[in-house]
């Protein structure tokens, strides 16, 4: 009697701490599986050209949510702001070139792997500010590391082996047979290969946030004193977050070289990138997984189409739709902001609430 | 309580604490008996918080010592301190505001979680168990508390009653073995001070836990607590029974004549 109640207690409580307990979740997970799985790689977006979808839409916005993810994890879970996310990213860039070119045998998942320590370990140095500072002026320190490391990544010629291009550029490389990255490898491959490295590190990073480690990054957040008189150390806490989230962004940035633009110099991961993560980060929701999703997709998506529609249903110049669409990003971040501070994943979470009570609403 | 002599869980000695030219505590000695309900009173300004700031770490007395289960213990940060068994409430409450009630109290099983961070990415096998292991004896301190109705409501949206409630649901689930409560009752309406009286009682009494509880309502002092120190601008005015400190002139002076 006793002991089955305790077997229930405890199945009860694991399902509640599953990552999606409710089975609507469950239907749209399934959904959205079969959509990008097999639904999208066959037929690519409704009204777009095929090799655009992919490329300028599909690929660009998984690597985007994962470099969100990333600095969410750091600015939306554990509190500390950072501008240096472009700069993490490259540290990543640069160090899965080494790595790819150093080593030319290496599987490219162990090189991915370690560039995202590399980014972490660089993440945790220019972190260790944090442990002093905090807001406006971890701010001003992360922007420190953000113009150190373009520098770095100009300056220091070994870092791109002394091209004269001075850009990083992936040369053709395998994995079991199949080409992975390189001017020869097809965007069907790099698209299966970025949506199963999403999918990964979502879940991923799900699982730490609602554990112990997730636990901490949000009571530093929250209350940093109640946190260390808890037993949280903030040593701990805060550089475990730096590492965590620029162990994402690194990975994030090298995908987007090597398995989207093919080829990158030290502007990619420019100031304005940083800022640009930052808008994804904050329309999305800080604090939120599906938010870095949301974020993402529209910061990256809603320009994009902007000006593929401007170009192809107006005939309006390239240039033009380019500021007309900044203008217009920058408008709708404004109006989101004010009709919901916390973003697009609390506008969802509304819109859903409503709808489960529909069309009963008492 | 019974009459075999008391065993002494803590003890401060001499304990002199400045703020620049501000003196928040001035030589003030006394002593917390292990199981007893210890009040620490006194006027606004006394000292109070900051003698419990003191006993946690967050403040680092320039004078005076502080010995812990027979032993003087080093300067030590409040993280160290928590290590020791010491958890606490706060004056104004202290919770995390961005995560529900069943998150705040998870927060105080911290200490007793290690998995690492592999098996957390995971959130599987040892992880997942100690993560079920300490939800569970979460969920048995919140039924204690009578705060199942909010388990899942951000704590931020909760009145301030049911705040203190979960503050120090969260104490709880840290497993003390000395419990600092700074005015748990305070803002109360009597109906929600007479319950938090009960919890108090209950942890002291079924637990066993040691608690010191700063409180400003004479009657629920001299109701719960076996011993009262009193403080007085940074000093120590008296250090008795309820009944010995009430009828304490220099008491009645300095405090019991003010009111509130
Ligand atoms: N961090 C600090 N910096 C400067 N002065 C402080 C600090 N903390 C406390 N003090 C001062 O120390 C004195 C004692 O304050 P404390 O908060 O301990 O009083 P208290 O007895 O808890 O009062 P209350 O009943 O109002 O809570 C006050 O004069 C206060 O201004
Ligand atoms: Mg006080």
């Amino acid at each position: 009697m006793f002991y089955k109640e305790t077997g229930q207690f405890k199945s009860k409580y694991k399902e509640e701490l599953a990552a999606f307990p409710l089975f609507e979740d469950k239907i749209g997970i399934g959904i959205l599986g079969v959509l990008t799985f097999l639904v999208i790689p066959l037929f690519g977006l409704p009204g777009l050209n095929y090799e655009f979808a992919m490329g300028a839409i599909m690929i660009p916005c998984m690597i985007f949510i994962i470099m969100t993810l990333g600095l969410n994890i750091l600015l939306g879970f554990a509190g500390q702001i950072s501008l240096g996310t472009g700069a993490f990213s490259g540290v990543g860039a640069y160090a899965f070139y080494k790595f790819i070119t150093i080593f030319p045998d290496i599987n490219i998942i162990i090189a991915l792997v370690l560039s995202g320590l590399v980014s972490a370990v660089v993440g945790v140095i220019f972190g260790l500010p944090s442990l002093r500072i905090k807001g406006f002026y971890l701010m001003v320190a992360t922007l420190a590391a953000q113009f150190f490391l373009t520098w770095a990544f100009i300056r220091v010629s070994w870092l791109y082996n002394y091209n004269a291009s001075g850009a990083i550029e992936g040369p053709n490389k395998e994995m079991f047979g199949i080409i992975m990255i390189g001017p020869q490898s097809s965007g069907m491959t790099r698209y299966y290969f970025v949506l199963v490295t999403l999918i990964v590190l979502t879940w991923l990073a799900s699982n730490v946030i609602r554990g112990r480690i997730g636990r901490s990054w949000m009571m530093i957040r929250d209350m940093d004193i109640a946190a260390e008189l808890i037993g949280i150390r903030p040593l701990v806490a805060k550089l475990s977050a730096f590492a965590f989230s620029s162990f994402y962004v690194g990975i994030a940035g090298a995908l987007m070289v090597f398995f989207w633009l093919g080829a990158a110099e030290a502007e990619s991961f420019d100031i304005n990138h940083s800022f640009l993560y930052l808008f994804m980060v904050i329309i999305g929701g800080l604090g939120s997984i599906t938010g870095s999703y949301m974020g993402a997709i529209f910061v990256w998506v809603v320009p994009v189409l902007i000006k593929e529609i401007g170009k192809s249903a107006f005939g309006f110049d390239a240039f033009v739709m380019e500021n007309f669409s900044t203008i217009l990003l920058g408008a709708m971040i404004i109006i989101i902001l004010i009709l919901e501070p916390h973003g697009l994943a609390r506008l969802w979470q509304i819109t859903k609430q409503k709808l489960r009570l529909w069309p009963f609403p008492y | 309580m019974n009459e075999k002599a008391p065993k002494i869980m803590m003890e401060v000695k001499n304990i002199n604490l400045r703020f620049g030219g501000v003196v928040a505590i001035q030589g003030v000695s006394f002593d917390i008996h292990e199981g007893e309900i210890r009040a620490i009173i006194g006027p606004n300004g006394a000292g109070k918080s900051s003698m419990l700031n003191v006993i946690n770490g967050f403040y680092h007395p320039q004078e005076g010592e502080i010995w812990f289960d027979g032993q003087k213990r080093p300067s030590m940060e409040p993280y160290e301190v928590a290590k020791t068994g010491i958890a606490r409430t706060f004056q104004n409450i202290a919770l995390f505001k961005g995560m529900t009630t069943i998150e705040n109290v998870m927060t105080g099983r911290q200490l007793q979680m290690n998995k690492n961070i592999f098996w957390q990415m995971l959130r599987y096998g040892p992880a997942i168990e100690e993560e079920v292991q300490h939800r569970k004896r979460c969920e048995e301190i919140i039924d204690f508390l009578e705060i199942n109705h909010i388990r899942k409501t951000p704590v931020g949206s909760l009145p301030y009653g049911l705040q203190k409630r979960v503050e120090l649901a969260r104490a709880l689930a840290m497993e003390p073995n000395l419990l600092l409560l700074d005015e748990p009752m305070a803002g109360m309406n009597v109906e929600e001070k007479q319950d938090m009286s009960r919890f108090i009682v209950e942890v002291n009494e079924e637990f066993g836990t040691t608690i010191a509880l700063i409180e400003h309502d004479m009657a629920v002092v001299m109701d719960l607590a076996d011993r009262v120190v009193v403080l007085d601008y940074g000093k120590l005015l008296a250090d008795g029974t309820p009944k010995e400190v009430q009828s304490n002139q220099a008491v009645i002076d300095a405090y019991l004549g003010v009111p509130h």
